[in-house]
């Protein structure tokens, strides 16, 4: 099975063709098994995320043809072109930053203190929420996050030093960022006032954005649609122009 | 290109961003430390986001949950190699530990009646009381409150894609009733930026996980699992004990590739029918599910080496005969569904229709899963030395370890739940001693300390040289896998560490890219320095411990009796290379209970011999009630967890 690797290192771009040797006849092999023949057979210095093998952990998120998926248990396919991640900064191969994400969340994520009684059930929501691995495929499309890149992706930003600074964290948000003030909205321990910074949060990360998207999709099936953003634009639609929803 | 080195100053490193990482961090800075996170991989990327998500709470079920029962229950199961102060810890502090995850967003179900969080149904076994708390989304639910725990922290600056290489110590000077070294600080490659931070700070805490990835295959855990908290600690001269209690689960997959190691089951889910057999067909261990983990794993192996196991190294596990009978059949499959269903749906996808329904049998072996041992410490964290439970007066001062970084909480075998609870307890201890070493001492870091550890790792880069470090760590991984893996002989002892001493020299001969931003080159190289260094300790601590107990198995000893008096092995590395090795005698338990423990152990064998010479209508019929009796109305398994007593009846009562 032939695929094609692109590979990021001192800032050049360059695809390597790489032929997967199948270990037995009807082997069906996930893209990290792809990756990992490459690095024991050609490519020892091959830089890629992975963690956990089974869909949990969230770090090898790799595009496949253009569309994020999670390498670990995505299926390769003949043909295939390997690709780091669009919608953020390559730092070698495959190997993205992911740090302007979580790092935009600082400051965030208080639900105005905590009472004295923890003995308190979540709703279903909640947990729906929680689901969350925090693969980042819920970037791709998403037009708040290109406010980070001028509207496109960083790949099309010229010069480096025009990429925002990661390590400050993004100025505008993202699916998952808004997952994370919306879990804080429904957990039945945050405060009104919680609540309501929950929801400025969103606001200032750009929930204008969202209004009249089409939609983001999440990578392990969270409905970000109606659980996190409609229920974010519900919330604010007093103070967003000309709501839609 | 010379890559730049940046200095910073904090009152507390933290290395490791998972369950314990996140919660040293957190406490350290509620105690007013300055506080620096350094994590390899993405914040809360760790073992405990991917665990199965169960903790100990004592007192969640009932009222009469002592400290002291759960206390004793550790040890218990540890075969007496746990340190009591630690074990004490361990039960004093669950249900705060717990709260601190609860506040920072972990949201169990709520026994409303009691106004507790609500335990599982059954005790886990080794477990005397109701105490396991499971959660939605498993590990996942753990991993959103160590994210929250470091994104959110005032007082804490974290770093990720970066790498920490080093302690710094000096000498202190001091008599013999103080630490002769202390902590001021470490070095830090940062991956994403291309530099090396020096980092000044009185107190470290090493929270950086287990070892599983120096064996291939090891089971779901992390790949940063590359032994980096001994290694590091090691290093710097800190002793670890127990190394050679590595836990390995005993029914991995062993094809397709992409699943090779991951869980399939545990000895109780073979349940009542369950047999392994050799790739004649030949039944090669019986009665399953009332095994150890170590007779099924050497069973396994036993069976390779004799060159009757299966294509990819195993054997099988039947669980056909469980299927077949008409009236408990339809009992067992549900069984096999509810006990342990993460694994059960690994299985399934894995090796199809057939396997899933139990027609067929499941091609299995042994898999690495958790590190017992670890960094000797005293029950606040902090490295310790010495005779008996360790005194930090012989530690290094300054340094602390909480979660599998460290060791003495669970000996040789660990109760299943209490791994999520140990990073709770011993990374909220760790991280308040931390901060107050850092409050106690006064800054004088010596720069001068620093600038070996500089120049060397400069060098490293631009590196010239004929070896690829990822090469080489696939064949440290097949080779421990063989010499220090489930099963262990003197003579594979030896071979490894003939061995550890060729890829010493193959290290230096590593090639290495000058380039500073991400050089993938130069992060193998560290795990890989970091993977040989402690399979070396796990080496010389099994040559120490010559008979088998808890997680090591020794093919050409026997087991270690349990009325001999109790010891764990401590490990130091010396300044010229290799590790020394002793033994410290613990405190054995009452003799009676090593008594009821032999009479337990006959009566399992009996139990097997009676319900295989049973006539299968009368075995059906007598199946049919156990699975009632186990069930109930519910009609579902209690649920068990991987690594857990419960998982291997066999191990509820070791001595």
């Amino acid at each position: 099975m032939k695929v094609e690797i692109v590979t990021h290192r001192d800032g050049k771009e360059a695809t390597v063709g790489f032929e997967y040797e199948k270990r037995f006849e009807a082997e069906r092999p996930m893209v990290l098994d792809v990756l990992l023949q490459a690095q024991a057979r050609t490519m020892p210095d091959l830089a890629f995320r992975y963690g956990c093998r089974a869909r949990n952990c969230g770090v090898c998120t790799v595009d496949i043809n253009g569309k994020p998926r999670i390498a670990c248990r995505a299926r390769a396919r003949e043909g295939d072109t390997i690709s780091p991640v669009a919608t953020l900064p390559v730092l070698s191969d495959l190997v993205v930053r992911r740090d302007g994400i979580a790092r935009q969340m600082r400051g965030r994520l208080s639900s105005g203190g905590q009472g004295n009684n923890l003995n308190v059930e979540a709703p279903e929501a909640y947990h729906d929420l929680t689901a969350c691995i925090e693969c980042y495929a819920c970037l791709d499309k998403c037009p708040m996050h290109a406010r980070n890149f001028d509207g496109g992706l960083p790949g099309d930003v010229q010069n480096a030093e025009d990429l925002p600074d990661a390590s400050k964290g993004y100025r505008w948000g993202n699916p998952f960022s808004l997952l994370k003030l919306q879990r804080i909205r429904i957990d039945p321990l945050t405060t009104d006032a919680g609540r309501q910074a929950a929801v400025d949060n969103a606001i200032d990360l750009g929930l204008d954005a969202c209004v009249g998207c089409a939609g983001c999709k999440c990578g392990v099936g969270i409905d970000l649609m109606g659980q996190v953003v409609g229920e974010l634009l519900e919330a604010a639609k007093d103070r967003l122009p000309s709501s839609k929803t | 290109m010379t890559i730049k080195t940046e200095w910073l100053d904090y009152d507390v490193i933290v290395v490791g961003s998972g369950g314990a990482g996140g919660q040293a961090a957190s406490v350290a800075a509620e105690e007013g430390a300055r506080v620096l996170v350094v994590s390899k991989d993405p914040i809360g990327c760790s073992d405990t986001k991917i665990s199965e998500g169960i903790a100990t709470v004592r007192a969640s079920g009932s009222d009469d949950d002592s400290a002291a029962g759960l206390s004793e229950n550790l040890r218990m199961g540890g075969g007496d190699l746990n340190v009591e102060a630690i074990t004490d810890a361990f039960a004093q502090d669950s249900q705060a530990g717990y709260d601190r995850l609860r506040s920072h967003g972990l949201r169990p179900p709520i026994d409303a009646e009691r106004n507790t969080p609500k335990p599982l149904p059954l005790p886990l076994g080794g477990h005397t009381k109701r105490r396991s708390v499971g959660h939605r989304n498993s590990g996942i639910a753990f991993g959103h409150a160590s994210w929250n725990a470091v994104i959110e922290g005032s007082r804490i600056d974290y770093l990720e894609d970066a790498w920490f290489l080093d302690l710094v110590t000096e000498e202190t000077g001091a008599g013999k009733d103080a630490p002769a070294k202390r902590v001021i600080g470490g070095l830090i490659y940062d991956a994403s930026k291309g530099c090396l931070i020096a980092v000044r700070a009185p107190a470290v805490v090493i929270a950086a996980g287990g070892l599983s990835t120096i064996f291939f295959p090891k089971t779901d855990t992390m790949r940063g699992n590359t032994g980096d908290s001994y290694a590091v600690a090691a290093r710097a001269g800190a002793e670890l004990v127990d190394m050679e209690q590595v836990q390995f689960l005993p029914f991995c997959l062993a094809s397709p590739p992409s699943y090779e190691g991951l869980c399939a089951g545990e000895p109780v889910t073979a349940s009542f029918l369950g047999v392994l057999r050799d790739k004649n067909g030949k039944v090669i261990l019986d009665g399953v599910y009332l095994r150890t983990r170590a007779e099924c794993s050497s069973a396994i192996m036993r069976t390779v080496e004799a060159g009757n196991g299966s294509p990819n190294g195993g054997a099988y596990l039947d669980m056909t005969a469980n299927k077949k009978l008409p009236r408990s059949g339809p009992y067992f499959m549900r069984f096999l569904q509810t006990c342990l269903p993460s694994a059960y749906n690994t299985a399934r996808q894995a090796l199809g229709k057939a396997a899933g329904k139990c027609e067929v049998e499941w091609e299995v072996r042994p898999g690495a899963h958790y590190q017992m041992g670890g960094i000797r410490t005293n029950e606040h964290g902090a490295s310790a030395g010495g005779d008996g439970a360790g005194e930090t007066a012989h530690g290094i001062a300054g340094l602390f370890a909480a979660g599998q970084a460290m060791g003495g909480v669970f000996g040789a075998n660990r109760l299943g739940s209490t791994a999520l609870t140990e990073n709770a307890v011993f990374g909220a201890r760790s991280g308040r001693a931390a901060a107050e070493t850092a409050r106690t001492t006064s800054h004088t870091a010596n720069d001068d300390a620093f600038a070996p550890f500089i120049a060397e790792t400069a060098s490293r880069f631009g590196q010239k040289g004929d070896v690829a470090a990822s090469a080489l760590k696939l064949e440290l991984q097949r080779e421990s896998w063989t010499c220090i893996g489930p099963v262990r002989t003197a003579d594979r002892l030896e071979k490894l560490a003939a061995l550890l001493q060729d890829w010493r020299e193959r290290l230096e001969r590593v090639s290495i890219p000058a380039h500073t931003v991400w050089n993938q080159a130069f992060m193998e190289f560290e795990e890989l320095r970091n993977m040989l260094e402690t399979a070396e300790a796990v080496a010389a601590a099994a040559q120490n411990r010559d008979g088998s107990v808890g997680g090591h198995v020794r093919l050409d000893r026997g087991n270690i009796s349990a009325f001999s008096t109790p010891y764990s092995t401590v490990v130091n590395r010396v300044p010229d290379g290799g590790y020394l090795v002793r033994r410290v005698a613990r405190p054995r338990q009452p003799l009676k209970r090593l008594v009821s423990y032999k009479l337990q152990e006959n009566w399992r064998k009996f139990q097997i011999k009676l319900l295989l010479m049973m006539p299968s209508g009368m075995q059906d019929k007598n199946l049919e009630k156990r699975y009632q009796a186990i069930m109930g109305a519910s009609g579902a398994a209690p649920e068990v967890t991987p690594g857990g007593v419960d998982a291997a009846i066999g191990e509820a009562t070791k001595a």
